[in-house]
């Protein structure tokens, strides 16, 4: 395998970039082979396709390993088991499973996420309440050791628990085993309800975790930030629906000289039309539904050369009033924000850092370029630890590092694995030394 | 490391008597939380600059619990103490500006290569412009940081370490307690906010007060005989 020079590589909100160097992964032999020789000061990261926002798949002065050429997949329509590797994308693995009428039971926002992607930071999707995480369908993770080792974890066994949500610090993934759903078409049946406040949202949300299998809101956080917005629930569908192929990846947006166009008047203006937009209601594509943003290639360049942070983090049911006063401190700030979805969780995953949890999580875009967000931001922190809530680490590019024993309890146990798995620490990224994670 | 916001994790002041040095990490403090190594003569990070294994021990100790972002070298030395002959005070002038802080300089350069990221801020006075009688021993010592650290600022271009220089002119402070106030002087606390500049500028050379660039090319061409009577003042 061969190295690069140290290069510039920015996570999905572009708002900060580190040089590392990069090495493709063509085998898994060779792989082997490069992980047992080589003990690089600076760490080795598994990376896929970059689209956490912030510096998990960062690595300064180390080397990133490219696992996207590592992307079989087989899928056994009998058993529904589909073995996938850990640089398959979820996309491929759904076109792949709607060919034989099944579905992941778990899919995130964005298609363009790799496996090893999706266990590192056991991603949740709109079936959360139903489903948990992605840890929720996978049977078994093969993973090539810093030691050179290759080893298979089942359910039962820490180390798979360590490397669920545990971003990539533990080894990197190969091999995933998915048990995948029936599904009857390629199609959700969706019913999309606007509502005129955050009261409103919650109350309709909470009463469709029930009757569906699919369910997150739009909120509207610009203008009067009272938490009006669109209410999206859908089933898995009977009737098929023409799909573009989601491989084409749609049109990009052009680079107009790295100028932010997201200001609070622009996200007001989006907002407004967003929410007057014609309500869906019956059959959508599947792939559609579940990545909204995958149409438009490179989203994330609206936001300009100062980037962007995505910050999404879990508070218990009965804690909303949370929400409030997040609202009240973004309307003084005055940041709009251009994305912010609502989600109510289902119970967590039994994995030390992986993120969901039963409550509600909502998730906010801003750009870095608003005065004032930084200490905003570190202030919020502080009363949502008060209140027991925590962040999306894979989404993190500012928390304090003081704070998250807090957020994750059990950070202490997940180091006593990890250091087990990898004694040495060969296994490093940005966000582990910034945020002291081990 | 960095966060998002570009907001240092960890720095070091390295000359942690320095009033210049500890109003530029005052200033840093303000809008940022860091955490912040004060290198002085005593303390945790204890450091005899005129003592060569001293110097690489400090570094290792530095880089030895995680990356550093920034490091501030504000060690220097007048060398007019009255005590001591002109000779003596040559060579602690050398020893302090020139040696000790350069080979500090190149140590932590080093480091922050392998790390890939990280920025040196190095303070080089205008007194390195054109010899005056009164300064010309520390002048030479600032003469020859300030070429060696905009070298190695050019060497590392690309490599995410950056060496910034700050060339301030007349700074009130316990350093020049009693001497005339020259044209131009400026607080600790006013060079402090050119030195937070000069540390996000990509400009490699920044000046306090900026309006020295300028007079530094006038005090550097003009005739000997005006710059005499200007410099006797």
């Amino acid at each position: 395998m061969q190295i690069t020079d140290l290069q510039p590589i920015s996570g999905w909100g572009n708002n900060f970039h580190s040089r590392s160097a990069r090495a493709t992964a063509t085998s898994i032999a060779d792989l082997q082979e490069f992980v047992a020789k080589l003990a690089p000061s600076r760490g080795l990261l598994p990376v896929g396709l970059h689209r956490s926002y912030g510096d998990s798949a960062l690595n300064s002065g180390g080397i990133l390993i490219d696992m996207v050429a590592l992307n079989q997949i087989e899928i056994d329509p009998l058993t529904r088991i589909a073995v996938v590797g850990g640089g398959a994308t979820i996309a491929a693995l759904e076109r792949a499973a709607l060919a034989q009428s099944l579905f992941p039971p778990v899919v995130p926002g964005t298609g363009f996420v790799t496996m090893g992607g999706a266990i590192a930071a056991d991603i949740h999707g709109k079936s959360h309440h139903k489903t948990g995480s992605f840890s929720h369908c996978v049977r078994r993770i093969s993973l090539l050791l810093a030691s050179g080792e290759i080893a298979v974890f089942k359910r039962s066994d820490p180390e798979f628990w360590a490397t669920v949500g545990g971003l990539g610090l533990t080894g990197i993934v190969l091999e995933v085993e998915i048990e995948l759903r029936a599904v009857q078409s390629n199609a959700v049946d969706v019913s999309e309800h606007r509502v005129k406040n955050l009261s409103e949202m919650i109350d309709l949300l909470g009463r469709s975790d029930e009757d569906y299998e699919h369910t997150v809101a739009w909120i509207d956080l610009s203008g009067d930030y009272r938490g009006r917005g669109v209410v999206s629930l859908g089933n898995y569908g009977s009737t098929s629906v023409k799909s573009k192929d989601s491989r084409s990846n749609g049109p990009s947006l052009p680079s107009i000289a790295g100028k932010n166009f997201i200001t609070p008047l622009s996200a007001r203006a989006f907002n407004e039309i967003w929410f007057r937009k014609p309500l869906k209601n019956g059959a959508v594509a599947l792939t559609q539904y579940m990545h909204p943003l995958d149409g438009v290639n490179n989203w994330n360049r609206i936001y300009g050369d100062s980037g962007f942070l995505q910050y999404q983090f879990v508070i218990d049911i009965g804690q909303e009033e949370i929400f409030e006063r997040l609202f009240a401190g973004l309307r003084g700030l005055k940041a709009a924000s251009f994305l912010g979805v609502l989600k109510k969780f289902g119970p967590g995953s039994q994995a030390p850092l992986s993120f969901p949890r039963a409550g509600w999580t909502l998730t906010l875009d801003y750009s870095m370029a608003v005065p004032g967000l930084e200490k905003f931001l570190r202030d919020f922190d502080e009363e949502l630890v008060a209140r027991g809530g925590r962040i999306y680490l894979i989404k993190d590019s500012r928390l304090d590092a003081r704070l998250l024993p807090i957020m994750y309890p059990e950070l202490n146990r997940w180091r006593e694995m990890r250091s087990a798995m990898d004694p040495h620490g060969v296994w490093k990224s940005d966000q582990a030394r910034r945020l002291q994670i081990c | 490391m960095l966060n998002g916001f570009k907001s240092m994790g960890r720095l070091a002041l390295i000359g942690s008597g320095s009033e210049i040095g500890q109003a530029i990490i005052a200033k840093l403090m303000e809008q940022k939380k860091s955490e912040v190594i004060q290198v002085g003569r005593t303390g945790e990070f204890a450091l005899d600059i005129t003592d060569k294994s001293a110097r690489e021990r400090l570094v290792n100790q530095l880089f030895a619990k995680g990356d550093l972002d920034l490091a501030v070298i504000a060690v220097g030395v007048l060398g007019n103490n009255a005590e001591k002959s002109a000779s003596e005070n040559l060579l602690e002038v050398i020893d302090v500006n020139y040696l000790g802080t350069l080979h500090l300089l190149a140590l932590i350069a080093e480091r922050m290569k392998i790390q890939a990221h990280g920025t040196v801020l190095v303070i080089s006075s205008f007194a390195q412009v054109r010899p005056r009688v009164d300064n010309f021993a520390y002048g030479s010592t600032k003469a020859g940081v300030d070429f060696y650290a905009r070298g190695l600022a050019e060497e590392l271009r690309g490599s995410g370490v950056e060496i910034k220089i700050l060339r301030p002119g007349f700074v009130k402070s316990k350093m020049t307690a009693g001497m005339a106030i020259a044209p131009f002087a400026i607080t600790s606390d006013e060079c402090a906010k050119y030195a937070v500049r000069a540390i996000t500028s990509k400009k490699v050379v920044t000046w306090a007060p900026s309006l020295l660039k300028y007079v530094a090319v006038v005090f550097a061409t003009m005739p000997a005989p005006i710059f005499r009577r200007i410099s006797q003042r």
